[in-house]
């Protein structure tokens, strides 16, 4: 009951949050912290690269910034 | 609005193209090109020299090295790596990134730490075999190994290797070479922001691995949001040294067959981004995945051990389901706090073989001046076990269908602390060193170990330091 109540809920706010999304987020002229460098998502995707994949040789998860799975028989 | 053309309304205004592909390359989970390129402001920003980004066309070039060593002389790896991405006007990148692995030391074999001495025995080469010498032979003594019905044929080779009283069993043999290739291409298409699609080629001396992946991206709201759909599949080969082990029976030196296995993958990554205020940058990705066919470690053991004293009988191959399906929710955030840059990430994931894990992450991007920065980080992650995993297994009791003693199945928290700081001497060039040290803590004594076992740490997991040094450069 606990668990459906709170997936419930859980979907509502979702749902909430993406039909305010078509009026919530900075202006055009408001953009200009996002433009830098350091606000992209990945800034480095070599170290990003390179750290998932010591994750995953040595855990049993892998995947969620990007796809699952390494490309080697490390795992 | 009409932005009027001043110069202080033009910066603006580079800076929203700039952002349109920073929400892109943002959302496309694997499009390795950036947009550390875009023309953000700062004090080396120069319209003539360090004009990059959307409308312009420029290369990216990113290279890397990356020294990864284990504690207690285990695995240490070195890669080196680089990516180069060209950027046409119309914001078609053509991306290209190669990577060499060299990999040595020591890896547990999955057998359980004994009070007494162990001795394994694995293949080396069969007499009138053609097969090399490669990553599973090295590391101990070389015997002769008499014919033996119903294992070796003819008279062979092995190694042998002796473990010794009360440490865990590693085949200290282990050294392999990794190369790997990838290539994508992207671009804006009529009305869609973007479509891509890219592959990428690696090949070990046991492994080979082909991807193909697809992907595609739509803003909306001004730019402030973005969705994506990314599609990857792979197809994996396993060729292990000695040949395919059979599931569950004896460690043997003989050679074996098959030689090789195949593994397929399919999956997808659904990703949201939202610019949700001027500070504060999010994105939401939920993925699926399933893999099919093999999955085993051919070089992986587990202990049999005596049901009373603890002490091991054989040691037999692994086995793992043939199928796995995975989920995982990963929310990243940004914020923007003046001269810092705040990253809070969590990562919740699940798959059909009963793991569970958590993961969370904070780094605190600090300038200190106008070209240097610090960015100290730490990473928390914690998974249960899988429902096959055992640490050993019991004579005298039903094998089970499935069953491995990787302590990558166990149940275990890690944590990463790591530093790294910037440098960058022009608006185009970038160095960075980033070190990190990984620790492992696991269920060293299990409830209910049987006899010299309870005395046993029976935890395989590992501590490892790592280094990484690049250098990202940006050209016409």
């Amino acid at each position: 009951m606990y668990r459906r109540i709170s997936t419930t809920v859980s979907i509502l706010c979702l749902a909430s949050f993406g039909a305010a999304c078509s009026s919530i987020g900075p202006q055009p002229w408001e953009k200009d912290l996002m433009a830098r460098k350091e606000m992209q998502v990945d800034t480095h995707p070599l170290l990003t690269a390179a750290e998932d994949h010591i994750y995953f040789s040595k855990e049993a998860s892998s995947g969620g910034r990007g796809f699952a799975g390494g490309g080697c028989g490390c795992n | 609005m009409q932005l009027k053309r001043t110069k202080p309304n033009k910066r603006v205004r580079e800076s929203l193209t700039a952002l349109s592909a920073t929400l892109l390359a943002a959302t496309i989970a694997t499009q390795t090109d950036s947009a550390s390129a875009q023309s953000y402001g700062g004090t080396n920003f120069n319209t003539t020299d360090n004009n990059f980004g959307p409308g312009v066309s420029y290369s990216e070039w990113d290279s890397a090295l990356l020294v990864y060593q284990e504690a207690g002389g285990r695995v240490m790896a070195i890669e080196p790596q680089a990516n180069l991405a060209v950027h046409g006007a119309s914001g078609e990148v053509l991306t290209l990134g190669i990577i060499f692995d060299a990999v040595s030391g020591a890896t547990p074999n999955g057998a359980a730490p004994s009070d007494k001495i162990q001795t394994f025995v694995v293949p080396l080469k069969a007499q009138g075999s053609t097969a090399t010498v490669t990553s599973a032979s090295g590391g101990g003594t070389v015997i002769h190994l008499p014919p033996t019905p119903g294992q070796i044929a003819s008279a062979a080779l092995g190694v042998q290797y002796i473990v010794a009283p009360n440490t865990l069993p590693m085949d200290k043999g282990f050294h392999d070479h990794r190369a790997a290739a990838s290539l994508g291409w992207s671009q804006p298409l009529g009305t869609i922001s973007l479509i891509g699609i890219g592959g990428s080629y690696s090949r070990e001396q046991d492994y080979q691995a082909i991807s193909v992946n697809a992907r595609i991206a739509q803003n909306f709201n001004n730019d402030n949001t973005t969705v994506s759909l990314g599609i990857n599949t792979e197809f994996d080969s396993s060729f292990p040294f000695g040949g395919v082990p059979t599931p569950l029976t004896s460690m043997t030196p003989a050679w074996k067959t098959p030689s090789t296995r195949n593994k397929t993958q399919l999956g997808f990554v659904l990703g949201w981004t939202e610019v949700v205020s001027r500070h504060w940058l999010m994105q939401l990705n939920y993925s699926y995945d399933t893999q099919s066919g093999y999955q085993n470690d051919p070089y992986r053991v587990l202990s049999l051990v005596n049901a009373t004293s603890g002490e091991p009988v054989d040691y037999l191959y692994e086995n793992r389901p043939n199928k796995r399906q995975s989920q995982s929710i990963f929310w990243d955030n940004k914020f923007d706090f003046g001269p810092s840059v705040t990253e809070l990430s969590f990562r919740y994931f699940k798959d059909s073989w009963g793991i569970t894990s958590k993961t969370a992450e904070l780094s605190e991007r600090i300038n200190l001046f106008s070209s240097f920065y610090v960015e100290p980080s730490a990473r928390w992650y914690q998974q249960s076990a899988a429902n096959f995993f055992h640490s050993y297994l019991v004579q005298g009791q039903a094998l089970p269908a499935y069953a491995s003693s990787d302590s990558r199945l166990a149940d275990f928290t890690s944590l990463t602390y790591g530093m790294q700081v910037g440098f960058k001497p022009t608006g185009r060039t970038e160095l960075y060193l980033r070190g990190g040290y990984y620790q492992q803590t696991g269920t060293s004594h299990p409830a209910g170990a049987i006899g010299q076992l309870a005395q046993q740490n029976l935890f395989g997991g590992t501590n490892a330091t790592f280094a990484f040094v690049g250098y990202t450069w940006d050209f016409h």
